[in-house]
């Protein structure tokens, strides 16, 4: 296995979007209120970085009602999957080096 | 509004780590079936051998509380799914052992004229492969020695007279459901209080 450093995936080399990816990447789907509690992140900020993880291609969004109010379900998609795998993979010379 | 808040490699990990651990320890309470389904059937099993005891012609009519306690379990577990805002796997995967352990019980309950006297030890083996599948899946050791005492109640019924089976499902109730029902809905509180904290 080669050593080199390799770029990390700008896309997820942010702390809310790798926070949302890696909630994602171990549960089948998570609603938008789990993910803004569990991350601590206004509604807002939240949308935003969502938004570019949907148009990336990482995340679905899923939006419909729930006891007549709208509720948005996120989950991550295969191509989502290996792009999280593959920071994972990128980060640990860097990692490793620090030790 | 949008925050881009760069991470250090470090930092990354830990993110990683942190997320990944609080998916992980998201716990539903499931307890709700166990305490349900352990108490109606402890107390149908009891109710048979008392009725039968004092003379009443059909005491197996008390069986009947079943069916309507399937419509409370499924108009309960319908409206608890829909308000769970995470779905895991493991969730998804008990689904799925859910509906075979209903259809193996029905085979099981509609073929009871065939099974005759092996009716109940064949209940109390469908019970156990459910209770030892969740209790493996939810990592939670009450429901996995509940399933294989129910394997052992099973057994120990194929050997014993109708009214001594009727004491052994009503102990594989208490011991495969009831009981770890409650131990489940302890361990959910005690994870709430500690999130909570």
């Amino acid at each position: 296995m080669s050593n080199a450093f390799k770029e990390l995936d700008p896309l997820l080399h942010s702390q809310l979007r790798l926070s949302v990816v890696s909630l994602l990447v171990g549960v089948k789907e998570a609603e938008f209120t789990f993910i803004k509690d569990k991350t601590g992140a206004t509604s807002g900020n939240l949308s935003v970085q969502v938004s570019k993880l949907e148009e990336a291609g990482y995340i679905r969004v899923k939006k419909e009602f729930k006891n007549n109010y709208p509720c948005t379900t996120l989950m991550i998609s295969q191509k989502g999957v290996r792009a999280f795998e593959e920071y994972v993979n990128n980060l640990k010379p860097y990692i490793n080096v620090k030790k | 509004m949008e925050n881009e808040k760069q991470l250090s490699e470090s930092e990354s990990m830990m993110v990683i780590q942190r997320m990944i651990a609080t998916a992980k320890n998201e716990l539903v309470d499931e307890s709700f079936h166990f305490i349900f389904w352990g108490w109606l059937v402890f107390a149908a099993s009891i109710g048979n051998y008392l009725l039968w005891k004092i003379g009443f012609e059909q005491p197996y009519l008390v069986w009947l509380l079943m069916p309507l306690g399937g419509i409370v379990s499924f108009i309960y577990g319908r409206r608890q799914h829909k308000q769970e805002p995470v779905k895991t796997y493991v969730d998804e995967i008990l689904k799925y052992v859910l509906i075979a352990f209903g259809v193996s019980l029905g085979i099981v309950l509609v073929f009871q004229s065939k099974l005759g006297i092996n009716t109940y030890p064949m209940v109390m083996t469908v019970y156990a492969v459910q209770l030892f599948v969740w209790g493996g899946a939810l990592r939670f050791r009450p429901l996995i020695m509940g399933g294989i005492i129910n394997w052992a109640l099973c057994i120990a019924a194929f050997f014993v007279a109708f009214d001594i089976q009727l004491f052994l499902l009503a102990a594989a109730a208490l011991i495969g459901f009831a009981i770890p029902g409650h131990l489940l809905k302890s361990r959910f509180q005690k994870s709430q209080t500690v999130v909570a904290a």
